[in-house]
């Protein structure tokens, strides 16, 4: 599905990056439920119709009808506005304040099957692939279009698999390739932002290596006292998971993205679109009954236990909006 | 043909008989109107008078022409009565073939003649079933010896030599538990020092005493009442000798079995779990009797989800009779699978409730002994969240340490049937059938009773019926 463009739609693209089944559809789905849960005024809205059916299809699908959203299996362009809590106005310029504007950054998301970003393995003389290589041209124009990204790593799967570097390492030499001539890469890296997820955090086999590496912390305000992992340790259990990877590659992501981005362009964040779970009657985090996915039964969707409690899920966005506006030209103030 | 003659022929054959020994053969021609008959008589190694018989027509045995031989040799060579004893009967004596058959075989063997009217292979046939016996019928026994405890293998007397049939003798036994086909039944006759088997049969039966009528069909043939019905047994002596045990197994005590069935899942598997903890409880109700209770635990998977409330583990019966235990068993399985309440858990089963069910139960101190019989697939739920992903348990019971402490239980024992063969069941599996762990499609019923110690080993069972001279 394509979204219908929209008037004023915003300059600033964030593209998802990841394997197949890596949670990009589950993730931006978690967005809006994120965001309703935190007690500020951030919201999200689409900018389109299409985006803001989306939204509501996939939000509820995951928070009613707790089923996981189906993986996107076509390339689908989405647009939503993050609109803030009203700033106070500045004071100096006017006698009279004008009405407080809150910050709107704009999101222009990609959610694409995942398996388009590796399809780029051509063998010589092999007849290439005209649809195929219409969406890998349109992922990278938007690739190149967009300076933040959204990376990202499930860690069950790249036990299970292995194949994050895979899915990182084409993509990625296109997108060098294509903007070799721009004066954005004229320092050798990359101009985008990137907003590294490891995924599944509610999974125990994650949240124990990070017990195990005691990395976690727990923030005094959140009042389910969920575990957490900060942005600083983030990096920390992204390379301890790397260790146990299928394929033994992992750990190149990590020298991967060094390489081609500036090392102050990238965070980690540790994230989970459902969350823990939460008995209804304690409304607390209990460690020793957590996990909110229900096993799946064969043949059978797979079903989440309680309430979503989207973890850091928001904030990349925030992080990369704030990081991408911060770059513009500060607009003159009208007297 | 007058009554008196019949009477005399059948002394004659019954003294013929009598006067069998090692391999004597007795003869008996019939000269009757179609053909020569002749019955041949011995006795076997067990002294039971055994007779067989063939017929030649007349026209068979006048007209040869190819052979070259006239029809006074056939007809001898047809009567085969060279050796031993012979007894010529006509029955026909009107016809122009058996009387000159009769006046061949008369200047051949000068044998005693007789003219009857009646069936000879009737009256043999009556001679041979009303024999007295020529050998003693031995029972076969175990004697166990009142100060060293050792076996004995022996027999007690049954029918002395020249027991008439439908005679009857009463012998008191005690039957422990038996073999693969329970206690064997089988009667000897003796040849020297060496006994003889001359029949067995066999029936699992209940330990305890019994009185035993035996009584003498026929030669050959002993009947044995008192006891269930027994049945055929194929061995051999050497087979039957071969596993009696030198000493008795120590007898049995009071023995607590809890069977503990997974009853969700698919339909076919619970039925047949539940089938197993049937024959289960009935061949250890037959073994034990009255030294057995039984409880039945029945558990399924937990809910997790709100709307479907979760279902606690069943205690069906506890310390019950087996046949009360039975009763509920059939409730079980007339109710079937546990499906209400979807979704449960797929992958995981109330273990460690029923684990601590039956913990909440058990007398410490009883003094029975406690054998805990799994029957089931799933693992238990974790007491917390680890990576099984398994959801823990809601209840917070803690599998390992429910066990660990039925494992420190006095006589405790573990016992599993697992829908999965051992090297592929969930390895909790082989804790909860520590002590034998047997596959659903594939229970060896004996092997698992002597495994979890309730009867005694194959090793130690008791072939055949003990007797206590000393009772």
């Amino acid at each position: 599905m394509t979204a219908d463009p929209a008037p004023a739609r915003p300059g600033h693209n964030i593209a998802m990056w990841g394997a197949p089944g890596s949670g990009k559809t589950t993730l931006l789905a978690a967005l809006f439920i994120a965001l309703t849960r935190r007690n500020d005024d951030w919201k999200i809205v689409g900018s389109d119709p299409a985006s803001s059916d989306y939204l509501i299809e996939k939000t509820s699908a995951l928070s009613l009808g707790k089923i996981f959203p189906e993986a996107s299996t076509a390339l689908e362009r989405y647009h939503w506005t993050l609109i803030g809590p009203a700033e106070p106005p500045d004071a100096r310029w006017s006698r009279r304040p004008r009405p407080a504007t809150p910050p709107r950054i704009g999101i222009s998301m990609i959610d694409a099957p995942g398996g388009l970003f590796s399809a780029g393995r051509r063998r010589p003389g092999s007849t290439p692939d005209g649809q195929a290589d219409l969406r890998r041209r349109e992922l990278l124009d938007n690739l190149v279009d967009s300076r933040g990204v959204v990376f990202l790593f499930d860690p069950i799967r790249e036990f299970e698999v292995g194949d994050a570097f895979d899915h990182l390492h084409a993509p990625l030499t296109r997108l060098a390739e294509r903007m070799l001539g721009s004066d954005d890469f004229r320092d050798g890296k990359l101009p985008h932002h990137i907003a590294v997820c490891v995924t599944k955090f509610d999974d125990p086999r994650v949240l124990e290596t990070a017990e195990k590496r005691r990395l976690l912390s727990a923030n005094p305000d959140d009042p389910y006292g969920f575990p957490r992992v900060s942005s600083e340790d983030a990096r920390e259990l992204f390379r301890e998971l790397c260790e146990v990877s299928a394929s033994g590659n992992a750990d190149m992501v990590l020298n991967a993205l060094d390489k081609f981005f500036h090392r102050d362009r990238i965070k980690f964040f540790v994230t989970s679109s459902i969350g823990f779970y939460v008995d209804p009657r304690t409304k607390s985090f209990d460690w020793h009954d957590y996990q909110n996915l229900l096993p799946e039964d064969e043949g059978e969707d797979l079903r989440i236990r309680g309430q979503v409690h989207p973890i850091n899920v928001v904030e990349p966005m925030l992080w990369l909006g704030e990081r991408l506006t911060a770059g513009e030209p500060r607009a003159e103030p009208s007297r | 043909m007058s009554e008196p003659d019949k009477d005399l022929l059948r002394k004659a054959v019954a003294r013929g008989v009598a006067g069998l020994t090692g391999t004597a053969r007795l003869t008996v021609v019939e000269l009757a109107a179609d053909g020569l008959t002749t019955f041949k008589i011995h006795r076997d190694d067990n002294g039971v008078p055994r007779g067989r018989r063939w017929s030649v027509a007349w026209t068979d045995l006048t007209v040869e022409p190819n052979r070259g031989e006239d029809a006074r040799q056939a007809v001898l060579s047809a009567a085969d009565a060279a050796t031993g004893e012979v007894i010529v009967v006509c029955s026909f004596p009107d016809g122009p073939e058996a009387g000159r058959a009769l006046e061949w075989l008369q200047e051949a063997y000068a044998a005693p003649t007789f003219t009857v009217d009646v069936p000879v292979t009737t009256l043999v046939r009556d001679v041979l079933a009303d024999d007295p016996l020529s050998q003693s019928y031995d029972l076969v026994v175990m004697r166990p010896d009142p100060v060293t405890g050792r076996l004995v293998l022996a027999t007690t007397p049954l029918f002395p030599i020249g027991t008439r049939p439908r005679t009857r003798t009463d012998v008191t036994v005690r039957c422990e538990p038996g073999d693969e086909y329970g206690t064997a039944f089988a009667v000897v006759t003796w040849q020297g020092r060496e006994p003889r088997l001359l029949s067995v049969r066999s029936a699992r039966l209940p330990p305890g005493r019994y009185e035993v009528t035996a009584e003498l069909v026929r030669p050959g043939r002993v009947t044995f009442t008192g006891l269930p019905e027994l049945a055929p047994d194929p061995r051999g002596w050497a087979e039957l000798v071969q596993s009696v045990p030198s000493r008795l197994p120590p007898p049995a005590g009071p023995a607590h079995l809890i069977c503990a069935v997974e009853v969700c899942g698919a339909d076919a598997k619970v039925a047949e779990r539940l089938s197993r903890a049937h024959q289960v409880i009935t061949y250890l109700s037959g073994e034990l009797a009255d030294l057995l209770r039984v409880s039945l635990v029945a558990y399924g998977a937990h809910s997790f989800d709100r709307s479907a409330k979760d279902r606690p583990v069943e205690v069906a019966a506890w310390q019950a009779t087996a046949d009360q235990a039975l009763d509920a068993l059939r409730v079980l399985e007339e109710r079937g699978a546990i499906t209400q309440g979807y979704p449960y858990h797929p992958h995981a089963a109330q273990v460690e409730d029923m684990l601590e069910a039956v913990a909440r139960r058990l007398d410490p101190d009883g003094a029975a002994q406690v054998v805990l019989l799994t029957v089931g697939d799933r693992p238990p739920h974790p007491a917390r969240a680890d990576r099984s992903r398994i959801l823990p348990c809601p209840h917070r019971h803690d599998w390992e340490v429910l066990l660990g402490h039925l494992e420190h239980l006095p006589g405790a024992a573990f016992g599993a049937i697992c829908d999965q063969p051992a090297e592929q069941a969930h390895p909790v599996w082989r804790r909860l059938g520590a002590r034998t762990l047997a596959h659903l499609n594939a229970l060896d019923l004996r092997g698992l009773a002597a495994g979890l110690g309730l009867t005694a080993p194959a090793a130690g069972r008791v072939p055949f019926p003990l007797i206590d001279e000393t009772e």
